[in-house]
């Protein structure tokens, strides 16, 4: 015990004086959070849309109005011709073309039933999917006006309303929703990727030989390694929940405790990573590189971004091995939705039987290390 | 040209011997591609919603089976109370709640009824298509009753969508892991290789050899040159056998442009080494510089549009975003003329490579 002790405080010392490190470790995480929850936004905002007016009169001009009036779109160029629409769509212009044909109020009048043309650019698919949907369902209101205007009061057609409500982000803010993904980044990265490269460093220094000669056993040299990233993960985990509400007015609605047991039970697994990663390496660059690799999959997997039901069913099943799928699935659950402990028993089971397997895996790894030192 | 050579055989030799790091640098990319070819799809497919039938009628039953019939929703859960919609939503189980209230019958027998969407907004990437789906749905359900009463929309939309019909997202992926990949090769990997040596002392071994700085620079980052177009055109065919995306336009332009980009990574490179006063530093450095801002700034997967103004201006400053455009641009639309975005990029290319040069020269007489 007096021996852990010792090398805890040693690392200390090194980490106070590290204060390159230091830096990165506790200033970048805000920034981060900051530039992130800003950029990373699926609202679609500003879609600039391109008109061509073939009919030019009150209905076509009624209907072509109707897209800068939404708050998802804002007007862009107008297209004298087709050629010259198509070309404003070529050049990039316009993420979205609307066309009205020649001849469409008088077809509206005829009961033809005429359709407004929507061209939309699938060079941004993060874009054009959406941005086509929210096109058609303005045509569509606008279409179901205008027969309301013109039916009088002799028609009644039977008619479900729908009534929608978003609980938990009732003004569907996805910032509410990115932020807590940033800081499970960020509480990753920063465990996972600091204790990669800390006792790689000593393999490249020459100083983990040292350590092997004491009388230190492999659990204690691996638990003392990895408490001070644990604990800087800890105090991370903290300052960016807190900023995440000051800020963003991200709520807490479950109960911290919870989130305490979660993100323990998620350091045991990136800390034992990042301690399997550095036993497999023998230079800084190679450690990095293969925390660095698997991260870059664990985020994606992780739901983070990139919404785990649209995945293929392959993908689905890698993302049930990816600790960090877990833990984004505690964070938001207990920050959004206020989630209890019985809610989350299945994700917390399994980080720790995760953790368990990882951070056991790391302490026989660096007994063979010791072995062969 | 012999000395370059030399240096550049010698940072060869190194590259190859690091087996691990070269397994992740041309491995990297190729999983990336498929990866994220296969998971980057923004539509919603396979909807979980819960319905809760509080009517109990013929008119809602019919509606109900309207709504799980339309092809959007493929689990339906049968819900029997309130309170079980907010534990579906805690456990994930549902994403969203059709209420179809008492009475709904009778209401819309006297001309409206309503149904409650209840949506789980946390997951606010999802919510909004859900609640759209929810709704379209309805207004299918509101288009029979018209059509029922003898009645039809005045008129209705045709949506096209260019360059990209199926909305592929792979066809939209590929050309931002080019612009990433690069990035992360020319620039990462050619910092990371210079400060090692500095921070080893090798530097100064070689500069006391008859090489020139320039040479040595030069033959340094000639291997990461290569081994940035070879992941490249790997990306670029695993996009064209694996996804099928297209070549709209000229090889030779995407080369020349590549080429041009790759420049700039490589002063970016040279810059942070030169300016980095350790390999921790260097690495946290061009992570932060080059891999995050190429990843999320550049509008590879998120719409610079939706960003905040201040934002959008850091993002026009970035060499992939002005990149992306262009190679979007070649490869879908069979774009061959982009004023703009060449002229930033030379600009940019103009002003790192000579802050590059500036900052090396001073370290390394």
């Amino acid at each position: 015990m007096r021996a852990l002790r010792c090398l805890v405080r040693k690392e200390f010392l090194q980490l106070r004086r590290d204060t390159a490190l230091l830096r990165v470790v506790f200033v970048l995480p805000i920034f981060q959070l900051l530039v992130l929850s800003y950029a990373l936004n699926s609202d679609l905002r500003n879609v600039r849309v391109g008109t061509l007016d073939e009919d030019r009169t009150a209905l076509s001009r009624l209907v072509l109005d109707a897209f800068p009036a939404s708050d998802v779109f804002v007007a862009g160029p107008a297209a004298r011709d087709a050629a010259e629409l198509e070309a404003l769509l070529q050049a990039g212009a316009c993420d979205l073309a609307v066309r009205v044909p020649a001849g469409f109020e008088r077809d509206v009048a005829a009961g033809r039933t005429p359709s407004v043309g929507i061209d939309v650019d699938g060079t941004n698919s993060s874009l054009a999917g959406r941005g086509a949907g929210y096109a058609g369902a303005i045509v569509m209101r606008e279409a179901e006006r205008f027969a309301a205007a013109n039916a009088g009061p002799a028609a009644s057609v039977p008619r479900v309303a729908t009534v929608v409500r978003f609980l938990y982000n009732p003004e569907l803010e996805s910032r509410l929703f990115m932020v807590p993904g940033v800081i499970v980044m960020l509480v990753t990265i920063i465990s996972a990727l600091a204790t990669g490269m800390a006792v790689v460093r000593e393999k490249e220094l020459g100083t983990l030989d040292q350590v092997l000669v004491t009388p230190l056993t492999p659990l204690q040299y691996v638990v003392g390694k990895t408490l001070p990233f644990g604990l800087i993960a800890l105090v991370d985990l903290a300052l960016a929940t807190l900023f995440a509400r000051v800020w963003f007015h991200v709520p807490m609605l479950g109960s911290p405790w919870v989130l305490l047991l979660g993100v323990l039970a998620y350091l045991l697994v990136t800390l034992g990573l990042g301690l399997l990663a550095s036993a497999a390496s023998n230079t800084q660059q190679q450690a990095m590189f293969t925390v660095w690799f698997f991260l870059v999959f664990a985020i994606m997997l992780s739901g983070f971004f990139f919404p785990v039901d649209n995945m293929p069913e392959w993908a689905r099943w890698l993302t049930r091995v990816n600790p960090m799928r877990y833990f984004m699935d505690i964070v938001r659950g207990v920050l959004l939705r206020g989630a209890g402990l019985a809610d989350l028993a299945g994700e917390l089971l399994t980080l720790l039987g995760m953790g368990v397997a990882a951070f056991g895996g790391a302490v026989v790894a660096f007994r063979r290390e010791g072995v062969r030192g | 040209m012999n000395r370059i050579l030399a240096v550049a055989r010698k940072e060869f030799l190194h590259i190859l011997r690091d087996r691990r790091s070269l397994a992740v640098a041309v491995l990297m990319p190729l999983v990336m591609v498929l990866l994220y070819g296969a998971v980057i799809d923004m539509e919603l497919r396979d909807l979980r919603v819960g319905v809760l039938d509080l009517d109990g009628g013929d008119r809602s039953r019919e509606l109900l089976r309207a709504t799980t019939s339309s092809g959007f929703i493929v689990e339906a859960e049968r819900l029997h109370g309130r309170d079980e919609i907010e534990a579906g939503f805690r456990q994930g189980r549902i994403q969203a709640a059709l209420v179809v209230p008492r009475g709904y019958g009778e209401d819309l027998a006297r001309g409206e009824a309503r149904v409650q969407v209840l949506v789980d907004g946390a997951d606010a990437s999802t919510a909004a298509t859900v609640a759209n789906y929810l709704q379209a749905v309805v207004a299918l359900v509101n288009r029979d009753l018209l059509r029922d009463a003898g009645l039809a929309a005045p008129f209705g939309a045709r949506t096209r969508v260019w360059f990209n019909p199926e909305l592929v997202s792979a066809r939209f992926v590929v050309p931002g892991l080019v612009a990433l990949v690069l990035m992360m090769i020319c620039a990462l990997l050619t910092s990371i290789a210079i400060t090692r040596e500095k921070e080893a002392g090798t530097l100064e071994q070689i500069l006391t050899t008859p090489v020139t700085p320039a040479q040595v620079i030069v033959g340094k980052v000639l291997p990461y040159v290569a081994l940035g177009a070879l992941d490249c055109a790997m990306v670029l065919m695993a996009g064209k056998w694996v996804f099928g995306v297209p070549m709209a336009g000229s090889w030779w332009l995407l080369a020349a442009y590549c080429l041009l980009f790759i420049v700039i990574a490589l002063a970016l490179g040279l810059l942070i080494s030169a300016r980095s006063p350790s390999l921790r530093v260097a690495m946290m450095a061009a992570l932060m510089v080059t891999m995050l801002p190429t990843m999320i700034l550049s509008g590879f997967v998120f719409p610079i549009a939706s960003m905040p103004g201040p934002l959008q201006v850091v993002c026009r400053l970035l060499p992939a975003t002005h990149f992306l455009v262009v190679l979007r641009g070649i490869m879908l639309k069979g774009q061959s003329w982009f004023p703009l975005q060449t002229a930033a990029l030379v600009v940019m290319a103009a002003v790192l490579l000579t802050l590059a040069i500036r900052s090396f020269r001073l370290r390394l007489e």
